[in-house]
């Protein structure tokens, strides 16, 4: 899909406590500043984060804004059905945010799961990957699963660099448009902790992303 | 990494949060002095304020943060400030006004010059991070607060700037609210220069204006309406309530985050002719531009989260000036829970009479074909928590809460009601529980149970505290001394975290005799005392000490770390499961999240997930069947142990 400069991106990145949903929204934000994007308007969620919670972030932008005002971001939150990408760093976030997915949109999820408290209590079912996809499919066939967390084990021995992977991918799927590769690089360096270590899970994650898109 | 410079350029365009706006716009007006109770959403003002004023030298003069006891006390000290001719900022949640009322309707009488005082209110439609989302609009009413309802950071940052000259210029108190959405939604903003604030100021003595008795209550009354109609009438001129034209003869008056949710929800429908006038400042409202805006409408449609304000001032104005429109409000949109986009489009459909976005339409019928099958995920104890190891404790010494009430209250524990451990039957407000108890210990013969936590213990719990002790309330009260603000994220607790105070030694200043102090991470220890709390008549007080487990697992692997740079060898301390039973105490009671069930080749199992387990100890010591094993690397080294409180 192509976009016109001046139609609004809208992206949700979902996930659970301290898996870095805050942290790669912001990202998006200043790379978004970097490549001269005219508009950014995201909301974060705070307060019960740290404890084990559903987190979801919006985030919105907008390269180049209309004369009427009517026809720009006003809002921070996405319509429903509105989102173009979603970015899950936990599967069945997916599900529980899905509120905002139509047809338009192209899923970017890792597969690895965790547990809330009734699940790990065996009072829940965790459902499988296969059911959650399914579901999905109702939506779009843009659902791209990547086992995150097990190439950041893998390849750093943290799972702390799940959502920059993760990022990778998304940005494989072309619904990043108008924010080069350079920019995130350039704010991975400016920002985050380890900035050698989370450009290659950047490209780890675009390499994978490239193969599983197929291209 | 970058430096962050955004409080300290003199201009450009910078990406902040609302509240990092609100700072911001503070500094542009060279505040002095702000003081606050940490409260969801408006704790990262002071986080910010905090860092800046460790970070910049600029600031180390002037500039001053206090975190209070509680938001009463806040106020005054801000309006102390204020009154030496400084300008002062008060933040505090919804429900902070509350507790701040008192002094505040005696702070907006008198007014805040030599000075010029902000408050900023962060209100909550939804409860996304509140035990309840009260309309505190109505303060503004009753104190005369004229109060800014910015949109975007840009408008945080804007109408603060205003708000402190205003207050300056009029002598009076100001509002700036924002709501969750409006505090934590990020985007530019422009700068413009700072202003350095008064370092010292001096207060003059005026005997009318500061004591606001009779019959100067009356005289500081009247000149609060006259404050009040000189800023109306000054509205037009201040350029910030905006139209946006259009020929439809339905319009739209709205303000704050539902302008935004408003006119993407009419670009949604496809409807661009309809005028929209938004509100910048919401108290007090100028009567021309309203009247103006709505003369030649047939209808008006008002939207705003929670209880009608704007529409019942709006109302007022028409019947004042005898226009006559249809308005419409409470009966189309829902006075609860947070708006959004999708659910202002479809009232709007209704109200228009036309078919709602397919795309809106679709979204949520298929998200309610499936939203019962997605398992929930509640907020929960972190791995290790203490409070989460003390419930366990009152469950398993009561009999799972048999003939017992357990009177909860604010903190981490107001979780505690949330399945599995559901260890709480009641919640109130800070302090509320115990407060609730004394009454409640007069009239049942259950057993009754209170929670506080330190913070709250010092915030308003002294004064519940005092009167259980004096009435001997059959109460056993359990304080969770663990050292922070932890809820809100981990501001100190005033004294307590730099240990100049003893809450043990207030309790039995105030005359409690019965007073214990335990540790959370012993639970076999405790459930002995809960016992004995529990067969003796008469207030009774266990202070659980343990710090929290986010910052003393952080303090423990840091203290680790350093030392294994060194050189040295520590002991390494992990838990494994063998032999389970799956009797499920250690999941479904102790409910800690470390622990999980999994399925190998068909056999259901409990394992300890180790990137979350943080080795308190606590699953080791509870298992009945013994099936929780410790294992120690290094056995003969040092052991590195949580720091004692």
């Amino acid at each position: 899909m192509n976009f016109n400069d001046t139609d609004i991106i809208n992206i949700i990145i979902a996930g659970t406590a301290g898996q870095g949903v805050i942290t790669l929204k912001r990202l998006i934000e200043f790379a978004a500043q970097k490549a001269g994007i005219n508009r950014c308007f995201g909301t974060e969620h705070h307060g019960l984060a740290q404890r084990e919670g559903a987190i979801v972030s919006h985030t919105r932008y907008q390269k180049k804004l209309n004369k009427n005002e009517r026809k720009n971001i006003q809002s921070p939150l996405i319509s429903y059905g509105d989102a173009d990408l979603y970015i899950c760093i936990e599967p069945v976030e997916t599900l529980r945010h899905g509120l905002f997915a139509s047809n338009k949109t192209t899923f970017a999820i890792n597969s690895y799961s965790i547990p809330g408290i009734m699940i790990t209590a065996g009072l829940e079912e965790y459902p499988s990957l296969k059911m959650i996809e399914k579901v999905l499919r109702q939506y779009s066939d843009e659902i791209y699963f990547l086992n995150a967390t097990e190439l950041s084990l893998n390849s750093f021995k943290s799972n702390q660099f799940v959502n920059i992977i993760l990022l990778g991918l998304a940005i494989t799927t072309n619904k990043l448009p108008f924010i080069e590769i350079e920019d995130y690089e350039e704010v991975i360096k400016e920002r985050l902790r380890e900035p050698e270590n989370n450009i290659k899970a950047l490209h780890l994650g675009l390499e994978n992303g490239r193969k599983i898109i197929g291209y | 990494m970058i430096k962050d410079t955004r409080f300290t350029d003199q201009h450009g365009t910078v990406l902040m949060l609302g509240n990092e706006a609100i700072v911001r716009g503070s500094l542009e007006a060279g505040v002095s002095y702000v003081a606050q109770y940490p409260g969801t959403p408006t704790s990262d003002i002071g986080e910010t304020f905090q860092t800046i004023i460790g970070q910049e030298p600029i600031f180390h003069e002037a500039l001053i943060h206090h975190w209070a006891i509680n938001e009463a006390v806040a106020s005054s000290e801000c309006a102390g400030a204020a009154w030496t001719g400084c300008k002062v900022l008060n933040p505090m949640k919804h429900v902070g006004l509350n507790v701040a009322s008192d002094a505040l309707s005696v702070i907006a009488l008198n007014g805040p010059n030599p000075g010029a005082m902000v408050i900023v209110v962060g209100a909550d439609p939804g409860s996304l991070g509140s035990h309840q989302e009260q309309n505190e609009r109505f303060y503004t009413w009753m104190f005369h607060f004229p109060c800014f309802e910015p949109h975007t950071p840009q408008e945080c940052k804007d109408f603060t700037k205003l708000a402190f000259e205003l207050s300056e210029k009029y002598d009076t108190v100001f509002e700036i609210r924002t709501s969750t959405r409006s505090a934590h939604s990020r985007g530019y903003v422009d700068l413009e220069p700072l202003k350095n604030g008064l370092a010292k100021g001096k207060f003059i003595r005026n005997i009318p204006k500061f004591n606001s008795l009779p019959p100067h209550a009356i005289s500081n009354h009247i000149r609060l309406y006259e404050r009040i109609e000189a800023i109306r009438s000054i509205i037009p001129t201040l350029n910030i309530n905006k139209i946006y034209p259009g020929k439809n003869s339905v319009g739209i008056i709205t303000s704050g985050m539902s302008f935004g949710y408003s006119i993407e929800a009419l670009n949604q429908l496809g409807i661009d002719d309809v005028p929209i006038l938004k509100l910048g400042m919401i108290y007090p409202l100028n009567y021309e531009e309203i009247t103006k805006f709505i003369r030649n409408l047939k209808k008006v449609i008002i939207i705003e989260e929670l209880e009608p304000f704007l529409e019942v001032k709006i109302a007022e104005i028409a019947q004042k000036f005898k226009i006559d429109i249809e308005i419409f409000g409470q009966e189309y949109f829902p006075k609860y829970n947070e708006y959004s986009t999708g659910l202002v489009a479809n009232r709007l459909a209704n109200l228009f009479g036309i078919e709602s976005n397919d795309k809106i339409h679709n979204a949520i019928e298929l998200y309610n074909s499936y939203k019962n099958t997605i398992p929930s995920r509640f907020p929960t104890f972190c791995a290790g928590c203490p409070e989460r190891a003390t419930l366990y404790t009152i469950l398993k010494a009561t009999n799972n809460l048999e003939n017992t009430v357990v009177c909860g209250d604010i903190g981490c524990f107001v979780m505690s009601f949330f399945p599995p451990q559901q260890c709480s039957d009641l919640i109130i407000c800070m302090s509320g529980g115990l407060s609730a108890a004394i009454g409640m210990s007069e009239k049942t013969d259950q057993k009754i149970i209170a929670l506080i936590g330190d913070s709250t213990f010092l915030h308003t719990g002294m004064a519940p505290l005092t009167e259980a002790a004096n009435y001997d309330s059959n109460i056993l009260l359990f304080v969770f001394e663990n050292n922070w603000t932890a809820m809100t994220g981990h501001q100190p607790v005033l004294g307590l975290t730099e240990k100049r105070l003893s809450i043990e030694k207030i309790c039995n200043a105030v005359g409690v005799s019965w007073v214990k102090v335990e540790d959370s991470y012993n639970p076999k220890q405790l459930i002995k005392t809960i016992n004995e709390g529990l067969n003796t008549k008469g207030f009774k007080v266990i202070i659980v000490k343990r710090e929290c487990a986010l910052q003393a697992h952080r303090w423990r692997q840091t203290k680790i770390k350093e030392l294994t740079q060194k050189g040295n060898k520590v002991q390494e301390i992990s838990y494994y499961i063998g032999g389970c039973q799956l009797c499920y105490e250690c999941a479904r009671i102790l409910s800690c999240p470390a622990l999980r069930k999994v399925r190998i080749d068909n056999l259901e199992e409990m394992q300890i997930d180790q990137e979350r387990c943080i080795k308190c100890g606590v699953c080791y010591e509870i298992c009945p069947n013994g099936a929780i094993r410790k294992s120690i690397i290094n056995l003969f080294e040092e052991e590195v142990p949580f720091r004692e409180l």
